[in-house]
């Protein structure tokens, strides 16, 4: 093995740090020049959750299909260089966060799908500092690390449903509507945090409301002791902060059981596997979701989204089955991808640079830009899309030969 | 009373299917003298594979009996992979961890090529909202099935037992397999058939489940193996009467608890159930104590 010498070795890490300055500043010469704007992405692309990552990949290319055909960026062109696979597996997205990072290229990232893979990437995507596009993780931490209220991460930008605004929404309608309540929740940590906060909210709009709490362990075979309880508690309605597929056993027992007071739930309960594996017992069920694609009148944005995304992609698994109109859940899956991407190329655009700080600085400086979802606003102290506003809370209803979903009207 | 009557009708349908799966559970035990700890994932791959073959519009009740074959197959493999090679040793403990491992492996398998996520089970028989009403009771259609489902396969199981040559050799088997080879009894095919039983029986408990439930995924089954597990131990292992007797208490104790006293507590109060059997009576309810000459 070759010994080197104090000398030696000072002089090599002197050497390595110039040429890791410059070419630092290189790196940052060659994301500045005129050619093709580059992005990079992790997601689950295949594995037993690429429904999440396959779905915001597709709002991505969608919004970068539309910008290119638009002229793109400055007359630059934009094109994911490098999306990798990671089957929203927390190691394996961190592994590929670490291989974007190392790219200097990148003038971009575009994020993982899920809470989980977010948080195992989110120190090391603040530390590099580039624009970071978070299209779907509820985690209020990978946003906003001290809370809500406190300065959020400098270069994250999130686009789904935060839990706090969630909470806020689907917690002041069961305060405002119901005096007597059933909470019931599952035991792992998501559903206690989640209890937690709906507590909380409803306590702070209603003082006086009753509530009776059970939980319930994830996939449990039976829940009749929990729901007999709450039965016995005469309450107004059940309001469940669970999956949906817990959601699916919860509402069949609640039938069979005849609990007829209506099912409140949190936006991830009107899943798929709900509204299929519950069918008819689901209708009734409420939940707080962003409501754009169900709305009357909708605004011009969610017309073209909606027009171009048949176009490319046909009525496909997120669409739905209904060919004339996409189903409810885009908005929470490809849609958030598509906003944030264009919110991205605005920052862009308005920068006239893609150097981070500048992008930063300009898509905080954003106020009414009308996206698919809702219409944003951002500021240094704001960097998550969605708002209370929103949403709207939506009921399961029987439309001709399937299930629908309409606004509730207060 | 109707909360009680409630509890317990609950209890007694949830206790079948753990009564169930501990009869499937005895029918590998009787002729290997182990425990199939991979039955769990036995009972997912029927599930799985009937919801999937349902979705995908194939007739319910094909897709069901196509699941339960795929079940019945599972479980012969589980006994030439994981047991078969772990018995040649003699009174090796290795089938315990390979039987789990099997059972990894199988959901792996049914959760690449079928998905992890979650899917909608469609009703097989009776539809999940179905109720009867007894004395003001409502009483789910589908609680009813399972619980006379389970007695009919006990009462089948032990008739045929008793009564028929093939019960007769099963239990020759059972008793001491080396001398039952020298009689000249098929024992491998005598093992083979049992196997094969305890899928279908597995995959059939994997269907009545999954409708109660209204959905399945790939780690569908492994709490219920824990369960009837525990109900086969209180009941006393290898006797199907004891698995009927023990998974019914287990189910009715769990519920009765989760009412009076925390829904939390059900699962650990059945859990120190069989503690307390182990201790006290190992050999469970019903069982008979193991006397060695020596």
């Amino acid at each position: 093995m070759m010994r080197m010498s104090r000398r030696a070795f000072a002089k090599a890490t002197a050497v390595q740090g110039i040429v890791t300055l410059f070419g630092g500043g290189a790196s940052m010469a060659l994301a500045q020049d005129g050619g093709t704007i580059k992005l990079g992405l992790t997601t689950a692309l295949t594995g037993p959750y690429n429904e999440f990552g396959e779905g915001n990949k597709r709002g991505f290319d969608l919004a970068i299909d539309l910008c290119n055909a638009n002229g793109g960026i400055d007359g630059r062109r934009v094109e994911i260089v490098t999306a990798l696979d990671d089957q929203m597996v927390p190691d394996r997205a961190a592994q590929n966060m670490r291989r974007l990072l190392d790219d200097p290229s990148l003038v971009a990232i575009l994020g993982p799908a899920g809470s989980g893979p977010t948080m195992a990437v989110i120190d090391m995507v603040t530390a590099d500092g580039r624009p970071y596009v978070n299209p779907l993780a509820q985690a209020t931490v990978a946003t906003y690390p001290a809370g809500l209220d406190k300065p959020p991460r400098a270069n994250v930008f999130q686009f789904g449903i935060l839990s706090p605004v969630e909470a806020d929404v689907l917690g002041r309608y069961v305060a405002k509507t119901y005096k007597k309540i059933g909470l019931l929740h599952e035991s792992t940590p998501y559903g206690v945090a989640g209890r937690d906060t709906l507590l909380a909210v409803i306590k702070a709009f209603r003082p006086d409301v009753d509530i009776t709490t059970e939980s319930y362990n994830q996939r449990a075979t039976d829940v009749t002791a929990q729901l007999v309880r709450i039965q016995r508690a005469d309450v107004e309605a059940v309001l469940v902060v669970g999956l949906g597929t817990d959601l699916v056993n919860i509402r069949r027992s609640m039938v069979r059981l005849g609990l007829s007071q209506p099912l409140v739930t949190s936006s991830g309960g009107l899943s798929l596997p709900y509204l299929e594996g519950a069918g008819e017992a689901a209708i009734g069920t409420i939940a707080p979701m962003v409501s754009v694609l169900v709305e009357g009148n909708p605004r011009p944005e969610v017309v073209r989204f909606v027009n171009e995304y048949k176009k490319k992609y046909g009525a496909d698994r997120y669409w739905g089955p209904d060919s004339e109109r996409p189903q409810l859940q885009m908005s929470l899956i490809v849609i958030p991808a598509f906003d944030g991407a264009n919110v991205l190329f605005e920052g862009m655009r308005r920068a006239n640079s893609t150097e981070p700080a500048k992008v930063i600085a300009a898509i905080e400086s954003l106020t009414d830009f009308p996206g698919v979802n809702a219409v944003y606003s951002f500021s240094p102290q704001r960097h998550h899309g969605l708002r209370p506003e929103s949403l709207s809370m939506l009921r399961v209803v029987k439309k001709v030969d399937r299930l629908g979903l309409e606004v509730v009207r207060s | 009373m109707k909360f009680v009557f409630t509890l317990i009708v609950a209890g007694l349908s949830v206790g079948s299917i753990y009564a169930l799966i501990a009869i499937t559970l005895n029918l590998s035990f009787w002729t290997t003298r182990t425990v199939n700890f991979g039955q769990g994932a036995v009972l997912m791959l029927c599930a799985m594979s009937t919801a999937f073959m349902s979705r995908s519009g194939v007739a319910i009740w094909l897709a069901a009996g196509l699941g339960i074959a795929a079940a019945a197959v599972a479980s012969i493999a589980a006994e030439r992979i994981s047991v078969r090679p772990a018995l040649r040793a003699a009174g090796s403990m290795g089938w315990v961890v390979s039987t789990l491992g099997f059972g990894i492996c199988l959901q792996g398998v049914v959760a690449k090529y079928l998905g992890g996520q979650a899917i909608a089970f469609p009703d097989v028989v009776l539809s999940s909202t179905t109720f009867v009403e007894l004395f003001g009771l409502r009483i789910g259609a589908q609680y009813l099935l399972i619980i006379c489902f389970s007695l009919l396969t006990i009462v089948v199981l032990d008739l045929t037992l008793r009564h028929t040559i093939w019960g007769r050799v099963v239990m020759a088997v059972a008793q001491d397999r080396e001398l039952a080879e020298v009689f000249g009894i098929p024992v491998t095919r005598v093992v083979t058939i049992s196997f094969a039983l305890s899928g279908v029986v597995a995959g059939v408990a994997g269907i009545l489940t999954a409708q109660l439930i209204g959905t399945v995924d790939a780690a569908f089954g492994f709490s219920l193996l824990i369960s009837g597990f525990v109900a086969g131990i209180v009941g006393g292992f290898g006797n199907d009467w004891g698995a009927l007797v023990g998974g019914l208490l287990v189910g009715v104790i769990e519920q009765l608890v989760a009412g009076f006293v925390s829904t939390s507590a059900g699962h650990a109060v059945s859990l120190s159930l069989l503690m307390a059997i182990l201790a006290l009576r190992p050999q469970g309810l019903l069982g008979r104590p193991e006397v060695l000459k020596v």
